[in-house]
């Protein structure tokens, strides 16, 4: 049988699916390096997003490995030899499935050569998520030979791979709930976030008897079809009715805090750690212009290690960074503007008016005084900052004093007023 | 002659159209032509006995085996060479690899491939094309490497449908060569519009029409059926005609 396998691996549809896949794979790698720059766990949860196209592939190159035999022509000559239809069957599954999965590693393993130096993070539990990323890999194949033995159709294999898209795609981004798990493809998982074990090895369970179920359909052994199917449907409930992604909680040994040692403290989550130095030297200034201001934060955190059931606070003392699609291939910072937008949390207003739409407009102007001096931005026509620049030091910090405590009280006349410092 | 293919009733249907009617056919080890005009059942038969079209009545042993009961068909079809009319090859294999292939799916012991694989490309005369691929090669090489699969086993029943399409007259001098070499121990049953290749290869021959067997013979007894008026440039060509004919009047 391993003749045969290695012939299936360079002849059959191995090699095409291979390089589909790896094509794919690095596509989908260089589309959004900020989703895995620098962290094994993005990485690897990456791959699993990926699978909503990868998945697909392996599904088209199912349907038009199992449809040579009738498009070559030579289904009567095979099927009339003694040898049970399921072994060519798994052989040729097994080819496939196996060149398509190289095919992705050797993608995602260019991206590991990346990862490697920069990441501060490895942990342990993204071999399950990877386990169960290359079981899907195997089930999609198997469906795909399922559909390409049973369905006569010249264009089956485009067909069932945007279908298997389209399914996955309601499966995973409609409202479903736990129902979400049994889809391979994961969008909602942050790199420190973990699933529980209990889910993985349902999962996997769940896919492997999904495999056998439709390789026993592709091969045409009812039976065998009906009870892994059967099967399938006893794990697939379990995972159904438990819990679903939604507040998955954090790796504890991710999300412990790493913080600069001089000057405001900043702190970020150790997986997020290889980006200390980029963050530092935006956030500390920030923070050390507005330090012993009265209700003026004093420290910023990474968000990943806020606890799950702790809400963000405004006033709490902190600023919260959003870092976990903040790198870089190289492990730089991939967006100071998204950097940006999580220090004006310091400056924002979250009050509710009544029909005062004027005084809205001038009291957000006023917001906008604010962040223009604490990132002591130039001066334009909308935002007059020069006005704040031109008074001694202490009163320009009394003056924030006063926007914040305005702002925390949605003081819209005091706001108003602070909006004409003199 | 021992009996190693036994048909008793054989009927099959594709609609409303019955391809063969009530047939009973012997079969012993040599070289068996099967002729007929187009539509005569010929390939149908040859499909059921390649064991990939089930009757719809009758019985059919191969070498003793019922094909009726799953243990009997897989034995059978160990020892059974198929080679279909319309063969399909798979383009990106060479001819070594594609031959394995069907070594493999006859259930080969894994040890003696390799060599069988070799004999059986040797004897269809492709071994210098063996590491070519198939989709490389010419009508006729294709053909031959169809008949390499088929006889990679040493089987004990070989059926033939229109082997020699395709092939230039040099090398179907040497394929009757093999099929006589073939027939010395194997039913061989070729099914051929070329009533030459009958005289030069068959030891016996069975002539079809409209799914019926309407003889069943030595090529000699086929020859001697015609006479001088009948249709026909060969002296078996005249016989095929005129069996047909005396076959067809009595059908009226």
């Amino acid at each position: 049988m391993r003749r045969i396998l290695r012939t299936e691996l360079r002849r059959g549809t191995a090699p095409w699916a291979a390089a589909a896949m790896c094509g794919a794979g690095v596509w989908m790698l260089a589309v959004h390096p900020e989703d895995w720059g620098g962290r094994w766990a993005g990485l690897v949860n990456y791959l699993r997003t990926s699978l909503l196209i990868l998945c697909a592939l392996m599904v088209a190159a199912g349907v038009w490995q199992a449809g040579r035999e009738r498009r070559r022509g030579i289904d009567e000559m095979v099927n009339s030899t003694p040898r049970p239809g399921w072994q060519p069957v798994l052989v040729a599954w097994l080819a496939v499935t196996l060149a398509g999965t190289v095919g992705v590693l050797v993608a995602f393993a260019g991206a590991a050569v990346l990862v490697a130096p920069v990441a501060t993070y490895a942990g342990d539990g993204w071999w399950w998520t990877l386990l169960v990323g290359v079981l899907a890999l195997g089930a999609a194949t198997a469906g795909g030979m399922a559909v390409g033995r049973l369905v006569r159709l010249r264009l089956a294999a485009p067909v069932a791979g945007l279908a298997a898209y389209l399914g996955l795609a309601i499966l995973t981004y409609w409202d479903t709930k736990s129902a979400v798990w049994l889809a391979p493809v994961q969008v909602a998982q942050a790199a420190y976030q973990v699933v529980p074990g209990r889910v993985v090895a349902w999962q996997a369970g769940w896919l492997l008897a999904l495999t056998v179920a439709l390789l026993a359909l592709a091969a045409r052994r009812w039976l065998a079809a009906a009870l892994a199917g059967v099967l399938a449907v006893g794990v697939a409930v379990p995972i159904v009715t438990g819990p679903g992604p939604n507040r998955l909680p954090a790796d504890p040994d991710a999300v412990a805090l790493v913080c600069t040692d001089s000057g405001p403290k900043v702190c970020v989550a150790r997986i997020h750690a290889f980006l200390l130095d980029d963050v530092t030297p935006i956030v500390q200034p920030a923070l050390a212009r507005i330090e012993g201001i009265p209700g003026a934060p004093d420290r910023a955190m990474d968000d990943a290690a806020r606890p799950v059931d702790q809400p963000q606070v405004p006033g709490d003392g902190t600023i919260w960074l959003h870092l976990d699609q903040q790198a870089t291939v190289r492990g730089g910072l991939a967006n100071q503007d998204w950097l940006a937008s999580d220090l004006r949390a310091v400056t924002e207003l979250n009050c509710r008016y009544d029909d005062h739409d004027r005084e809205d407009e001038r009291a957000d102007l006023t917001g906008g005084l604010a962040h223009a001096w604490l990132f002591e931005m130039p001066a334009s026509p909308v935002v007059p900052v020069d006005r704040l620049y031109a008074l001694p030091m202490p009163a320009q910090r009394a003056w924030f004093a006063d926007y914040l405590r305005a702002a925390a009280a949605c003081d819209v006349a005091a706001l108003i007023r602070l909006g004409q410092p003199r | 002659m021992s009996v190693t293919v036994s048909v008793r009733g054989l009927r099959v249907s594709y609609g409303r159209r019955t391809a063969l009617d009530e047939l009973d056919l012997d079969l012993g080890p040599g070289v068996h032509g099967l002729l007929g005009p187009n539509g005569a059942g010929k390939t149908t038969l040859m499909r059921v006995l390649a064991t990939v079209r089930r009757p719809d009545r009758g019985q059919v042993r191969l070498l003793g085996q019922p094909l009726s009961d799953a243990v009997g068909l897989r034995s059978a079809r160990r020892q059974l060479g198929y080679l279909p009319q319309s063969f399909g090859f798979y383009p990106r294999f060479t001819v070594r690899e594609f031959v394995e292939y069907f070594a493999w799916l006859k259930e080969m012991p894994a040890a003696q491939i390799p060599l069988a694989v070799d004999r059986a490309i040797e004897r269809v005369g492709l071994l210098d094309r063996a590491d070519d691929r198939m989709k490389h090669l010419s009508g006729g090489m294709l053909r031959r490497a169809g008949i390499a699969q088929a006889i990679v086993n040493d089987p004990r029943v070989l059926l033939f449908d229109e082997p020699t399409a395709g092939l230039d007259p040099e090398q179907r001098v040497e394929f009757r060569a093999l099929l006589r070499e073939l027939g010395l121990d194997a039913v061989v049953l070729v099914s051929t519009h070329l009533v030459e290749d009958v005289v030069a290869a068959c030891t016996r021959v069975s002539l079809m029409d409209a799914g019926r067997l309407v003889f069943d013979g030595l090529p000699a007894e086929l020859i001697a059926a015609g006479g001088v008026g009948d249709s026909g440039d060969s002296p078996i060509e005249r016989g095929y005609a005129a069996v047909l004919r005396d076959a067809r009047t009595a059908a009226r």
